[in-house]
């Protein structure tokens, strides 16, 4: 759990605070052309709450924790750890995998709500100090934007990707073979299946929510 | 105790074992000799189900494991204790926890009593000071000895396997974990011992097999395989000529 947590938690913050504040320029320079600035704060909470910032969170995740998990894993694989459990009549995915999941689907929804909070404060930092808007008229589009549609949209996705890249990187790493090269392997394919994975899933989770919650496209 | 028919075992499309048949009594101490990737950790995971064979049967006690899932091999995993390539201790555990294991998995102890039984389990293997060390602390030597406790800890094994539990280690700690070994046996329960070590096997069994492209190239006592004529055996008896075991005359 902590492993899962501690070590992410710095590297979402800056890069979900520098994402907000590149959304959050480009709109207000694209939105300023047309009049329609004020919108910037809409604009930005939407995509980040319902998309960027699950997505972006889950991809660091997958990078640092999958990761982790995968080599981890593997590693026991190969030094015949996994063996050992069966042998003391241990089920290894009881033992091994539905701990990683649970701390996974734990962890990734929290510090999403952490990097979505950052991204907004930087998209902040950017409408009112470069772009020159209010800063009250900012916070209050937020509000506007935190309605429970949005919220639901966007806390769904963070529990399916966590439980996704945890089973994606278990299953890998439990599939290790063939030594040091092997683990590199499994480590790669870990984290760029669960891009993949986690990008397809995020279109599919959104054509759904959206549906499910009425809107219309 | 155990019996091989024709066993064959291949990973994906690699070949390992071609029709194999042996069979070893519960007492024998055995020697499976054969140089890397012949295939000698994968006839330990066969004897304990952990693989299943392409085809062919495997008997434990008269029983016919080929076909028997995972929960009705629990038993029969019982009746051996394993000590796996470099010890596979569990890295994230201390040694205590790693002992107390299958304390835990296979009986009711208490707290207690665990504490006591693992400080006991390594007072006889000369490390109880080593208790709260971590896997990644110990030597190779002492992690072996550890993993060699570990795999008898919960219950008396009707016979030990061990995997290369030698490989890696200098000629003081290889002959520290002989002597275990023998230690272990002195009562009479049989050992197979995998190794490339001939040297280790000569001093620990007394029935070989020569383990070559998938079959048993040779099977017999030391006798048998001093006055083998074949060149694969030959290669690995060299090992035994060297000048500390003929007095000073170099011989290669
Ligand atoms: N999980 C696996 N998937 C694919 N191939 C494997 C796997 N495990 C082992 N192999 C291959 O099967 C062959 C036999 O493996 P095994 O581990 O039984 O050899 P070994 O005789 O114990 O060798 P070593 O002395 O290296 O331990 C090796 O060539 C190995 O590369
Ligand atoms: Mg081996």
């Amino acid at each position: 759990m902590d492993y899962a947590g501690s070590g992410s938690l710095l590297i979402i913050l800056l890069i979900s605070l520098f994402i907000g504040m590149a959304l959050s320029l480009q709109l207000s320079a694209e939105l300023s052309r047309v009049g329609l600035k004020m919108y910037t704060g809409k604009v930005v909470g939407i995509s980040i709450i319902r998309e960027i910032g699950p997505v972006l969170t889950a991809v660091v995740f997958a990078g640092r924790v999958g990761s982790g998990m995968a080599s981890e894993l593997g590693s026991m694989v190969l030094g015949h750890q996994v063996d050992t459990l069966r042998v003391f009549g241990v089920d290894p995915i009881k033992k091994l995998i539905v701990p990683r999941v649970l701390s996974a689907i734990v962890m990734l929804p929290a510090l999403t709500i952490i990097g979505d909070a950052a991204s907004l404060m930087g998209a902040y930092y950017i409408a009112v100090f470069v772009s020159h808007q209010s800063g009250a008229f900012y916070w209050s589009s937020i509000r506007e934007v935190l309605v429970y549609e949005n919220v639901l949209a966007g806390s769904i996705k963070p529990f399916i990707f966590g439980y996704l890249i945890a089973c994606i990187s278990c299953h890998m790493g439990l599939s290790t073979k063939g030594g040091a090269i092997g683990l590199r392997r499994t480590t790669t394919k870990a984290v760029v299946i669960s891009f993949i994975i986690i990008i397809i899933a995020d279109f599919l989770l959104t054509r759904i929510l959206l549906y499910l919650l009425g809107f219309t496209v | 105790m155990i019996t091989f028919d024709r066993v064959s075992f291949s990973y994906g499309s690699r070949p390992v074992l071609n029709g194999m048949s042996f069979s070893i009594e519960e007492t024998e101490r055995v020697a499976i000799l054969g140089g890397s990737g012949e295939g000698k950790t994968t006839i330990l995971k066969l004897i304990l189900g952990l693989l299943k064979p392409d085809s062919g049967r495997i008997w434990i006690d008269g029983i016919d494991i080929t076909e028997k899932k995972e929960e009705e091999l629990r038993e029969i995993r019982t009746k051996f204790s394993i000590v796996f390539q470099e010890g596979a201790l569990f890295d994230s555990l201390t040694v205590k926890e790693n002992v107390a294991f299958p304390l835990r998995e296979y009986t009711q102890m208490s707290e207690e009593e665990i504490d006591q039984k693992v400080r006991e389990l390594l007072r006889r293997v000369g490390l109880e000071e080593a208790i709260d060390l971590m896997p990644e602390e110990l030597s190779g030597g002492m992690h072996r000895r550890v993993a060699i406790m570990r795999s008898l800890a919960a219950f008396e094994p009707r016979m030990f396997l061990y995997d290369e539990p030698t490989s890696g280690l200098d000629p003081v700690n290889a002959n520290i974990i002989c002597e275990l070994i023998l230690n272990l046996s002195s009562k009479g329960t049989g050992f197979i011992v995998v190794t490339h070590k001939v040297f280790d096997a000569f001093k620990l069994a007394d029935r070989f097999m020569f383990l070559k492209s998938g079959t048993i190239l040779l099977d017999g006592d030391r006798e048998r395989i001093l006055q083998s004529d074949l060149s694969e055996i030959k290669i690995f008896l060299k090992e035994l000529h060297f000048p500390q075991f003929q007095g000073g005359t170099r011989n290669v």
